[in-house]
């Protein structure tokens, strides 16, 4: 099975606490959802296979805690990772506010300059919705992000969200292949990441 | 719980100065903040996953880090992530959860913590595994605390178990007798064996708990170790580590073996006790200084508690005889110059050994073939007492040159036969070890060995090749190239720059331990060197080294020490890199053999122009030369 995986990609999901981060894992990967799921501690860690356009993939899905307390341990899961999911809460203008301190973040630790970041809005299945699809579109658009509103509670969009970023990550060549096969490239892929700064993602708006 | 204080005479010279005077209690990893204690937890998993990838260790590992999330208060949930972790994922961060711990309040002032806190969760079940100390030595070096502090923490916490109280003697007692049981049952076990493979019915005596017994094993239990790990804990965490249930048995002894061996007992070659132990192996006995099992070890300081195997002194004693007379019946300038070309060229081929030297051939080849047939006898022998754990539940670093190193090598082979091999040797180095060299041979040493693997050769030791000429099956010969496994353990190191030949590596012991990184007395070095070729009058080793030992002098002598190899070593000091250990073999390619290590005996070579000395090898003015940077080394 493990031979017609085209690749393994490491898959961050980083976002304010209580935004629904776990919640979506455990969605796309158990198809199950907990209304009273506890705070993640550090950081959990799934793995699941996925297949984009007849490619399968093995997503290595690394869901960081949202708490502030944990906050310390959240860069060392950036190094090396392909694509990002930042989530919102639909319901909460703070943590959508709060989405500038993540890019921040991103931009600091983040070791490569290509990496996919997606922009997921969660919660639309709650009635009391503070933020607007439209406000989400432009962040994204804006920080040059792909971009989705899911409900982990209803299923929607969630399987979408996943597919979307592995499809985008597949087609930057040089952000997964590099891990297979040019080591020395990815090497100094990382220095330039460190060295610039410059972490914005080049891909197109949803 | 899990506290203890840290009596301020045992403070390291070099330690942070904050905690001076005074006690100190060292806070609990549990103390940490959540965040941190997640960090731990990770770096510990990541780094067994680093340290012990083999399939075999697996299950240790991941008891280890169920153990270590629930001692930390840790919720299951991280479990998982600790699995994933454990299992060579997420790897990369590594060395940031090493900044997030170095940030750490508490550990800012003490990075210690985690290695106090590492150490009394290992040991709280009463067994120090290899692998654990191993993990937590790396760890140690992860969070820049030197290893000496580790060793002053593992004899605070023997101090601290061995503050005897009478109180709980009744407990220990019971718990003893239950011990004893168990290992009289084993001892017959042992003893049912050696019936069904007959042999010779001669007392072999053997049993490292005897000294411990001597010592006062009541001393050995306290209650004062159950502050350290709680009540019930402490007696049988003491029992347990020590095999305390030596104190019912006055020596233990073991009738009948499989294999004729005539002698086999452990010598203390230190009076205190650790947590965890080095048996060194000798080759062989000369007369004079060397004729004695111990003699070659005065420096080792491995372990504050060390014991030499004192085996076979009859066929060892004839055999260090042989190699004598082998040296000084080529005393004559002709036999020494023919020898020169054959050693330097490397080939190992009967035709070109001198003629001389095969006319006192007999001398040698007979003991040889003794001594090699019963260093494998030994070597099985002692495995079966390390695996019924004689020597309690502490790991053991088994060190040993020539046929000593054969023992070991025969320890491993016969060890990682059996279940439950792991988690019992630390580290094991080889030196000059007439073993098999092809690195297939030592593949299932990965298993049985925890820390490192160290060989220990000499390209230009012709003593060696010469008693390997006639066995072509055996032509590469672990005492003279590198073990080409590519593993982390293994470490290569080239010692030809300090051992001129076969016989030196019982007379400049102290050089090759500093060389291979195995710590020795201070002090002791200088001596050493100065005594290496062996020729002066005995001295007690303890008198002459009193007045050396002022501190100046000593690291000025271990950097001489240090600097006799640094270029054409290929040593690999505690490096994953499997790569560093490739060295062209100077043997099958004698014309390639081009790095420095394969030409540094020529340049320097050991066979001198002062041919005087009737031992080619061992000429006292070649040998101070050695003191200094090697002239080939430029």
């Amino acid at each position: 099975m493990d031979e017609d995986v085209l690749t393994t990609l490491k898959i961050l999901i980083i976002g304010e606490s209580g935004v629904g981060k776990s919640s979506l894992l455990l969605r796309f990967t158990d198809d199950t959802f907990d209304p009273e799921l506890a705070a993640t501690i550090g950081v959990d860690f799934k793995v699941k296979t996925i297949s984009v356009d007849g490619n399968k993939a093995k997503l290595a899905i690394w869901d960081t805690a949202g708490q502030e307390r944990f906050r310390t341990l959240t860069p060392s899961y950036y190094r090396g990772a392909q694509g990002v999911i930042l989530v919102y809460d639909v319901t909460r203008r703070d943590t959508f506010l709060k989405l500038d301190n993540w890019l921040n973040e991103l931009e600091t630790y983040c070791t490569r300059n290509d990496i996919v970041n997606m922009l997921v809005g969660n919660k639309i299945d709650k009635e009391n919705r503070e933020v607007d699809r439209n406000e989400g579109l432009k962040f994204a658009r804006k920080h040059s992000m792909l971009f989705i509103e899911a409900s982990a509670k209803t299923c929607d969009g969630v399987q979408c969200a996943f597919e979307e970023l592995v499809e985008k990550i597949i087609q930057t060549p040089g952000l997964w292949e590099s891990e297979n096969q040019n080591k020395g490239v990815k090497l100094s892929h990382r220095e330039e990441g460190y060295g610039g700064g410059a972490c914005g993602g080049y891909c197109s708006v949803l | 719980m899990a506290t203890w204080e840290r009596p301020s005479q045992q403070q390291p010279s070099g330690s942070r100065g904050s905690h001076r005077g005074g006690t100190r209690v060292l806070p609990t990893g549990r103390e940490l903040a959540e965040a941190n204690r997640f960090a731990y937890a990770a770096l510990c998993s990541i780094s067994l996953s680093q340290l012990f990838p083999e399939p075999e260790h697996s299950s240790f590992c991941t008891e280890f880090m169920m153990g270590l999330v629930k001692w930390l208060e840790l919720s299951e949930a991280v479990l998982p992530t600790m699995t994933a972790f454990a299992s060579g994922l997420g790897g990369e961060g590594a060395d940031v959860f090493v900044q997030i711990l170095l940030k750490d309040p508490i550990l800012k002032n003490d990075p210690l913590v985690i290695t106090q806190d590492l150490l009394t969760f290992s040991l709280k079940d009463g067994h120090y595994d290899a692998r654990a100390r191993v993990l937590v030595c790396h760890m140690t070096t992860l969070l820049q605390v030197s290893l000496e502090e580790l060793d002053i923490l593992e004899k605070t916490f023997l101090e601290s178990l061995k503050e005897t109280k009478e109180e709980e003697s009744e407990m220990a007692e019971a718990s003893w007798k239950k011990k004893e049981n168990r290992r009289k049952w084993k001892r017959y076990l042992l003893i049912g064996l050696a019936t069904v493979g007959g042999g010779t019915v001669i007392g072999v005596t053997g049993g490292l708990a005897a000294p411990l017994v001597a010592a006062g094993a009541a001393a050995i239990i306290g209650s004062a170790g159950a502050a350290a790990l709680g009540s019930v804990a402490g007696i049988a965490v003491m029992t347990s580590l020590f095999g305390a249930a030596g104190a019912g048995l006055t020596g233990y002894k073991m009738k009948k073996r499989v294999g004729a061996i005539e002698e086999f007992t452990f010598l203390p070659l230190t009076e205190g006790r650790q947590l965890h132990i080095t048996i060194a192996i000798t080759g062989w006995l000369a007369s004079g200084r060397y004729r004695t099992f111990s003699a070659p070890w005065a420096a080792l300081a491995r372990s504050h508690e060390q014991y030499c195997l004192v085996w076979e002194a009859k066929y060892l004693m004839e055999l260090g005889n042989a190699l004598e007379t082998i040296l000084s019946g080529l005393a004559n300038k002709v036999a020494q110059e023919a020898l020169k070309y054959t050693v330097f060229s490397g080939i190992v081929a009967a035709l070109t050994w001198p003629a001389s030297l095969l006319a006192v051939a007999n001398v040698i080849d007979n003991p040889w073939g003794v001594c090699l047939h019963r260093s494998a006898e030994v070597g099985k022998h002692l495995a079966h007492i390390l695996l019924s754990r004689q020597q309690g539940q502490r790991p053991v670093t088994l060190i040993g040159f020539s046929l000593g190193a054969r023992v070991i090598y025969f320890c491993l082979q016969e060890m990682a036969q059996e279940k439950d091999c792991q988690g019992i040797i630390e580290d094991v180095v080889l030196l000059g070890a007439p073993v098999e060299g092809e690195a297939k041979h030592w593949e299932t040493f990965r298993k049985v060995v925890s820390g490192r693997i160290i060989n220990g050769y000499c390209r230009g030791d012709w003593l060696l090749s010469f008693v390997y000429r006639t066995s072509l099956v055996q032509l590469r010969v672990a005492g003279l190239q590198p073990v080409q496994l590519e593993d982390r353990r293994v470490e290569n190191v080239d010692l030809s720059s300090v051992v001129s030949g076969h016989l030196d590596y019982a007379k400049k012991m102290d050089v090759i331990l500093k060389s291979v990184g195995i710590r020795t007395k201070p002090g002791w070095d200088e001596k050493g060197l100065l005594l290496a070729p062996g020729s002066r009058p005995q001295e007690e080793p303890h008198q002459a080294a009193a007045p050396s030992s002022s501190l100046g002098e000593t690291t000025h002598q271990d950097e001489q020490a240090r600097g006799l190899t640094p270029e054409d070593t290929p040593k690999v000091p505690t490096c994953t890199n499997p790569s560093q250990t490739k060295v062209p073999t100077g043997l099958d390619q004698p014309e390639e053999a081009s790095p420095p290590a394969a030409i540094n005996p020529i340049e320097n070579p050991r066979i001198c122009s002062h041919s005087v000395d009737p031992n080619p090898l061992g000429c006292p003015d070649c040998a101070s030369q050695t003191q200094g940077p090697c002239p080939g080394l430029d």
